[in-house]
């Protein structure tokens, strides 16, 4: 069976911090644990950088100043009531948003409420027409009842046709 | 782990249906990671102290998106790094310290630490000043992972979707990172590690 060749003191530095924070997999870690086992200078190193190790875990956490949590409740508290605040003026914009709805709705829909729209004919008007009108005009200040005697003029004539 | 989670998925369930109470029990759970992980990151505390409330009112804001209760943590950090980008990217704060800025000034004696009494606790805390000025010499990916898994013991699955990165990412990075602070530490760990 094919047996690996035992680890050199270099190879074995060179991963030997990976090693003492648990990384690596498990075949290099049995090779390097065989090495330091029979090799004194890699084991010392192996405990410096454990006494390292020792020595970050024996730091202690610092705490924020002893206010923090007064300030944040407080920010936290300032943030609430803007909330509040909004809610309640949205609310009044939406009951007048609804009213300008049912007004239109209202004016829209129910017919006395609705006001007549305005038909405005534009007509043009050519020379022709325009001297015809005026003659017109002239008859009627001068016989009010021209045109009632011609619309029934016509209105016979109409029947006659059919 | 869990058992200190499970209080807090309950919060979140009962902060998303507007519960305010709930919502002050989960800033008291997790505003010091929050915090921790952000002045990791812009170095200003009052400015991180800021982000942090906007984090929190984001959250509150976003509840609704929130789809797991469960993954709350690694959510509430991925606002906060959001929020954090912002800021880079508007120019006002800078992720990186050039070296020069960053000075080393001598390490306690390894042997103190074994020390009971006030001289130990003092020896503690100066220690614990260079280990954070050697983690501030980081870059800032690995300064957040580092943040994330060793002080706030979040999972590397946790710190990937917190992250947006795969989780052999953060492993990587989570190595790579401490790999250079045991070089910058090698003066008490090396010290250290030889008297095992």
């Amino acid at each position: 069976m094919w047996k690996r060749k035992p680890m050199r003191c270099d190879e074995v530095r060179s991963q030997l911090a990976d090693y003492a924070v648990g990384g690596l997999g498990r075949r290099r870690r049995a090779e390097i644990s065989a090495h330091v086992e029979t090799c004194q200078a890699c084991r010392a190193d192996l405990a410096a950088l454990a006494r390292t190790g020792e020595l970050l875990s024996d730091l202690e956490l610092e705490s924020a100043p002893a206010h923090a949590w007064d300030s944040i409740r407080y920010r936290l508290q300032e943030k609430s009531r803007p909330t509040h605040r909004r809610a309640w003026e949205s609310g009044w914009i939406v009951a007048g948003l609804a009213l300008a709805v049912l007004v239109v709705a209202a004016v829209t829909f129910l017919p006395g409420l609705k006001p007549e729209p305005e038909t405005v004919v534009a007509v043009q008007v050519d020379a022709e027409m325009q001297a015809s009108l005026e003659g017109h005009l002239a008859a009627v200040w001068s016989a009010p009842l021209a045109d009632a005697a011609e619309v029934g003029l016509r209105l016979d004539s109409l029947e006659d046709d059919s | 782990m869990n058992e200190e989670r499970d209080p807090v998925q309950a919060l979140v369930v009962r902060a998303r249906s507007g519960s305010l109470e709930a919502f002050e029990g989960i800033y008291r759970a997790c505003q010091a990671g929050v915090y921790t992980f952000i002045l990791s990151q812009v170095r200003e505390p009052e400015l991180a102290a800021d982000l942090t409330q906007q984090t929190f009112l984001r959250a509150w804001e976003a509840f609704p998106r929130l789809r797991q209760a469960g993954a709350f943590r690694g959510w509430l950090h991925r606002i906060a790094a959001n929020l954090v980008r912002d800021e880079v990217k508007s120019g006002r704060v800078r992720l990186e310290v050039p070296q020069s800025q960053l000075t080393d000034g001598e390490l306690p004696e390894p042997a103190a630490e074994r020390r009971d009494g006030p001289e130990h606790a003092a020896l503690q805390s100066e220690l614990r000043r260079h280990v954070w000025r050697a983690l501030d010499s980081l870059p800032a990916d690995q300064r957040a992972v580092v943040v994330m898994h060793h002080l706030e013991g979040m999972p590397v699955t946790e710190i990937a979707a917190a992250m947006q990165v795969r989780p052999g990412t953060v492993m990587s990075r989570l190595a790579r990172a401490r790999e250079a602070l045991r070089q910058r530490l090698s003066e008490y760990v090396e010290a250290e590690a030889h008297e095992m």
